[in-house]
Formats: structure tokens, sequence, C-alpha cells
């Protein structure tokens, strides 16, 4: 063969083009979802009423354990034709995969910013159920409640306050011996509507922190050589259980895997400077001083909320949902369950709340939730 | 001369076809990604220039407040991205891997292709290459629950007391989560990749060399490294240079044992750090929900800087083994 070189590096050359075609179309995805401007939902089920839809839900690892262990369970018996999936990923991924329509239920702690409402039109973020955060620490030998302010918390996270018996600390805690110990603070690592919640408490308590770090799913944390990130609520108990003197902050959810591991948990000062725990009762009494102002499209912050007996850290927890679903037995599906979720007969009832420290959603919010499910389309 | 029938040249025109595709797939793939990198990086490139790799704050920015408006680029406000720290992380925990995994996996490597025989070779081998599949999810749960407590308890408490003659060696030891253990852990996942290659470079060591040294009354150890070790030391770069292009880009390991440190540099060796493709996995899905997107193009910029790096060491090391390869040849002719 005389021309063989030739036609072989021709037909690298067809070869190369053929697949640089094919990476080009990956290209051109990328920037598309990079921009949030992704239309195409991925959509699974059925045409028919009686077919068998899938809903997928990722996000909340706060969320996870209600939603895995309690409602796919439950909800197999109200709609069988529904198969419903669940991973607990973390608010960030469950904000940016429902965006993006890989999954229909994206689960968060945290309502979206502004900026992506405005960038991604048809976008809800629909409370679901009313959940708290606590601040946990890891003290050998110390009993009962600590005593914190978002303040001090907020000079510990930025390296102002470095042991456990600093003056501010002993202050609010004249009963108690704080050893001199250098304070560990753990924060969350990955995209998370704990750290949301937490930073937003730090913001509205502590004016450097509002000037300096403001509140986010993931924020620029002060530098500080003491302090250590841990993924997700479980990473952040694990990391909390192996050092001592090291504080951090976990979602209600994990309140009683975390106290098995020998941690202990703050009452925090409120609006009206009572120091409060995160029991049903002040959480109830939270919710019921913001209920008044919940918006249309539900998007508020709960935290640091009025009132002599308010928890100060509680908050939505939200499902994120396009209002355009990829075909009619999906968006039925979809509106039928979040419907039953948000229901004190359904989702919402004691028996699913209570193992995992949650409130219903109040009565008054609830059509709220309602107006803005009855949006979703095929 | 035979006929070729219809049936024939299709297949032979349909195998040129696939030979063709699969021959330029790695051309391919590595211009598509790197293309992909640098796309999705300009954005960011253009807010934050040369200040992105010397500069050491990351802030996405006030993701819930207003959009900022910079080099014509659009961003949340306050959005600051400087990877200095990420990149120190990556070089610093990657070099100290190599400087623990060198020395084990070259002695191990002679002893396995040298002193060992039968069946106890054949058991050490199979156990080098299994510690080679472990799946580094598996490493880091051991790095955070056994490793980062011996070092803030043991090993970092002592080492603290050569710190009089190494500054970097001084405490305070911290956590246990950071720079050494980091290195540590990537050590263990390095080790299998250099002693593999390594045992079956020295394998390749002509056995009249070393039975030429032995003949002419040389040590075992002298035969080492006036034999074995000068055959072998092209390839053993390469292999080197391969187990640091693997202790850069790994991930999920120095993301568990890292500490995952923000916004400052490691002052010594117990130091929280963070490395780039750490960051990556950590950072994407929070970057996803920034409206303006610049989140993502800042994370697109530090795999660009991680590609570069990775390439540049390969080529390095390419470049080391060239020379080497020049002056044996100077010395033969």
């Amino acid at each position: 063969m005389l021309n063989g070189t030739s036609k072989w590096a021709s037909l690298s050359i067809a070869g190369l083009a053929l697949t640089a075609l094919v990476a080009g179309c990956g290209t051109s995805n990328g920037s598309n979802t990079a921009n949030g401007s992704g239309t195409a939902a991925n959509g699974t089920g059925g045409q028919g009423g009686t077919q068998t839809v899938t809903l997928n839900e990722t996000g909340s690892s706060l969320l996870y354990p209600l939603f895995n262990d309690q409602w796919i369970h439950a909800y197999q018996q109200v709609a069988p034709n529904v198969r419903l999936n669940a991973a607990s990923t973390g608010s960030g991924t469950g904000i940016s995969q429902a965006l993006q329509g890989t999954v229909q239920l994206g689960a968060s702690d945290a309502y979206l910013p502004p900026s992506t409402l405005s960038s991604n039109q048809g976008v809800m973020n629909i409370p679901l159920a009313v959940s708290a955060q606590q601040v946990m620490y890891n003290l050998p030998g110390v009993t009962g409640h600590l005593k914190l302010t978002g303040d001090v918390l907020a000079k510990i996270y930025q390296g102002q306050i470095k042991y456990w018996d600093d003056p501010a600390l002993t202050a609010l805690n004249p009963t108690v011996k704080l050893p001199h110990q250098q304070i560990i603070p753990v924060h969350r690592s990955d995209g998370s509507g704990d750290t949301f919640l937490f930073t937003q408490f730090l913001t509205d308590t502590n004016s450097n922190w509002a000037n300096t770090v403001k509140y986010s799913t993931q924020v620029s944390w002060p530098s500080l050589s003491t302090g250590i990130g841990a993924n997700g609520n479980d990473g952040v108990v694990t990391t909390l259980a192996e050092n001592k003197y090291s504080v951090g902050y976990v979602g209600i959810s994990w309140l009683n895997k975390a106290e098995q591991k020998g941690l202990g948990y703050a009452a925090l000062q409120n609006k009206s400077g009572n120091f409060v725990l995160p029991e049903t009762a002040n959480i109830q009494a939270a919710v019921n001083q913001m209920v008044s102002q919940v918006p249309t499209n539900e998007a508020i912050s709960l935290i640091y909320a009025p009132g002599a007996q308010s928890y100060p850290i509680i908050n939505f927890e939200y499902a994120i949902v396009k209002q355009q679903q990829a075909d009619p037995a999906t968006a039925a599906a979809l509106k039928k369950f979040l419907s039953w979720a948000i229901s004190t007969n359904g989702g919402d009832s004691a028996q699913y709340m209570t193992p995992v420290h949650f409130l219903p959603l109040p009565a008054s919010v609830a059509p709220k939730s309602q107006a803005q499910i009855d949006n979703i389309t095929g | 001369m035979r006929k070729v029938s219809s049936g024939t040249k299709t297949a032979d025109t349909v195998f040129h076809v696939a030979t063709g595709i699969a021959a330029s797939s790695p051309v391919v793939l590595l211009l598509a990604i790197a293309a992909v990198v640098v796309v999705q990086s300009i954005p960011s490139i253009r807010l934050m220039g040369w200040h992105f790799i010397t500069g050491i704050e990351w802030n996405v920015g006030d993701t819930y407040g207003a959009l900022m408006h910079k080099n014509g680029v659009t961003a949340a406000a306050g959005a600051s991205f400087g990877a200095l720290p990420f990149i120190v992380g990556t070089l610093a925990s990657s070099v100290i891997a190599l400087l623990i995994a060198i020395p084990v996996a070259l002695f191990t490597a002679l002893i396995l292709a040298y002193r060992l025989r039968g069946w106890v070779q054949w058991i050490l081998s199979i156990l080098v290459e299994l510690l080679a599949g472990i799946p580094s999810v598996v490493i880091g749960l051991w790095g955070m629950v056994v490793l980062a407590p011996f070092v803030a308890h043991g090993l970092g408490p002592a080492l603290t007391h050569v710190g009089v003659v190494i500054p970097y060696l001084r405490g305070p030891v911290g956590t246990g989560m950071g720079l050494l253990t980091s290195g540590i852990v990537l050590a263990v996942m390095v080790v299998p990749i250099i002693t593999a290659t390594t045992r079956d470079l020295l394998q390749q060591v002509p056995v009249l060399y070393r039975e030429g040294g032995i003949g002419l009354g040389m040590t075992t150890w002298e035969v080492v490294r006036y034999i074995a070790v000068p055959y072998i030391r092209e390839g053993f770069i390469g292999a080197v240079a391969l187990g640091w292009g693997r202790a850069m880009g790994e991930t999920m390991a120095v993301l568990m044992v890292s500490g995952n440190a923000i916004n400052f540099l490691p002052h010594n060796l117990y130091s929280p750090i963070s490395s780039m493709a750490a960051v990556i996995a950590s950072q994407l899905d929070s970057a996803m929900s920034d409206g303006s997107g610049m989140a993502v193009h800042a994370l697109s910029e530090l795999a660009l800087v991680l590609l570069v790096l990775t390439l540049f060491t390969n080529l390095l090391a390419r470049l080391l083994v060239s020379r080497v390869h020049h002056r044996r040849r100077g010395v033969r002719a």
C-alpha cells in the first residue's frame, strides 16, 4: 500500500472531527448548566395516570431522616404507583440538581438567593416542615447545657475568643467550671443549609460578622488555624466526638445520634435575652412569631425571632421544585405528593415529625405552600 | 491476485474508521477537557487576573445580596478568588507524601525483586497490588479515625521536639487533621504505585550485571547502589512522577483528613490545609447555586491550574529522564 500513511492520517482526522463534534456538544451543555439556564427537565415516568411514576429527591441531610425513613414508606400506602427515591447529599446539591432538572425534588434548609430566583424562572422554594439547629460541644466533665450567645459564637469562629475559660464564656456560665483549653471550632466544608442557618444567626447577632463574612450555604470562613471543616452533618458529629474541646452546629434531626456520642448542646440566647433550648415549645413559639411575615414566595429567614420563649435557630425545610415538569404524569404525581407532605393528616402528622424533632407547617403557612404547589404543570 | 469481495472491503473500512477514532481519542479527550476548562475559566480569569494564584482570600461573595460588576464580568458582591492556599496545600501534601513514599517504595521493591522467592514473593506482591486497589474513601476513613488522633497525640508531639532544629516541625500540633496527616494518607496511596513499577524495573536489571558486581567483591548494598539503582534511574523517576500526579489529584482522602482550611497558608507541619481537588469536590454544589455563575468559573480555573500543574510535573519528569538518558549515552560513547 503506497498511500497507506496518508489514508490513515485522513481517517484519523475524520475520527478527530467526529469525536470533537461530540465533545463540542458537551461543551455547550456545560456552559448552559453553569449559567443556570438549562431548561430541559429530565423527568421520568409514564403518560397515563395509572402508570408508575418515579420522583427523585436529593439534598438536605437534615431532611433525609424524615424523607427516607418515614415518608417514603408511608407514601407507598397512599400512592402505590409512585416510586420515591431519596439521597442525602447536602442542601447545595439539592438546590443545584433541582435547578438543572436532574431531580424533581431538591431538599434544602436554605431558601433560594434572589439572584438564583431571578436567573431561574419558574423555580420555587416550598416549605414542607419546620426544623431547628443546635450548637453542640465536646467538653468532658461538663454536664447540663452551656449558655451561649450568637455574639460569643461569632467571636469564637473569628478567633477573638480562643479558650473555653475566656471571661466572656465564664460570665455566661458562672456555675460551670470551664477548662483552660483551646476551642476547636468545626464548620461544614460542603455546601450546607446548616451553614446557612448558623451564619445567619451570627450575622444577626454580631456586627463584625454581618459586615465581613455574611451568610450563605458556603461562606468564606475567617482564617483560623485551630478550626476544622467537616463534610455533612454526620461528619460534624464524628469530628466533634473525636476532638475534645470542639464546638460546632448540627441539624436537629441528628440530635439523638450526637447525644449518644457524648456531645452536649447549648441553650442559646434569643432576641429577648433569654437562654432557650431547642425544645418543641420553644421552636413553636418562634414559628408563631414569624408566621404573619411569610411572603407569597415563602423565601424568609426565621432566625432570631422575637418573643421571650423563641428558640433562635429555626427554619423551613424547603423543597426546591421547578414549575414546569417533564410531562403531565410527573407533574400530577409531584403535586399530589407535595400536597400530602404538607398536610397534618399526611406527611406533617405527629407520628413522622416527632422522631426527628420537626414541627408541622403552621396552619397559616400551609395554604401558601399549597398555592405554590398548584403552580406545577407538566 | 485474490479477488476482494465487497464484504471484506467493508470490513476493512470499518476497521480503519474504528482504529482511527480509537487512536485519536486520547488527543481529542485531552483537548476537549482542556478546552472546556479553559472556556469555563475565562470569566474568573478576567475577574481575578494573576491575583488568582497569588491571593489567599477565597470568598464566593454575598450570594444573597446584590451582584457586583467588575472587569466586565458579574459576580456576587465581595467575591474574591485567591487560590494560593489550595495550590500550596496540594504541593506541600504531595511532596510530603513523596518524601515518605520514595524510600519505602524503593526498599520494598528491592526486597520483592531480589530477596524473596517463591510463594512469599508472590503473596507480598499481591498484597502491594491490593493496597493500590483500596478505594481512597476507605483510606480516608482510616486516616480520619485512626491516623489523625495518632498524629495529634503521638507522632505530632514527638516531632515537635525536633522543632528546635527545623522550625516547621514546631507546634501547636492541633487536631491531627492537617498537612502531615494528608501527606501520610497520600503516601499510603502512592507507595504501591511506585513499588509495583520499581519492582518490575529491578527485575529487568540483567542478572549478569549483578553477578558481575558480586564477582568483583561488592556487598549487597553496593550492588544495589552502583548497579541496580543507576540502571533503573529513568524508569524510577517516571514511577515517582506517576505517583506525584496521583497524589496531587487525589480528592476524597484529602478531603476527609485535611481539615479543609480556607483563607490561610499552612504555618507548620500540622496546619489544616486544603487541596485543589478537594476544594473543587466540596464546593461545586453550593457554587452551582451562585446566581452569577462566577463560583463555578472560579472552580474551573482551579481545575485549570491543577491540570497545568500536573502536566508540568509530568513534563519535568520526562525532561529529567531524557537528561539522564543523554548523560549515560555520553559516558558510553
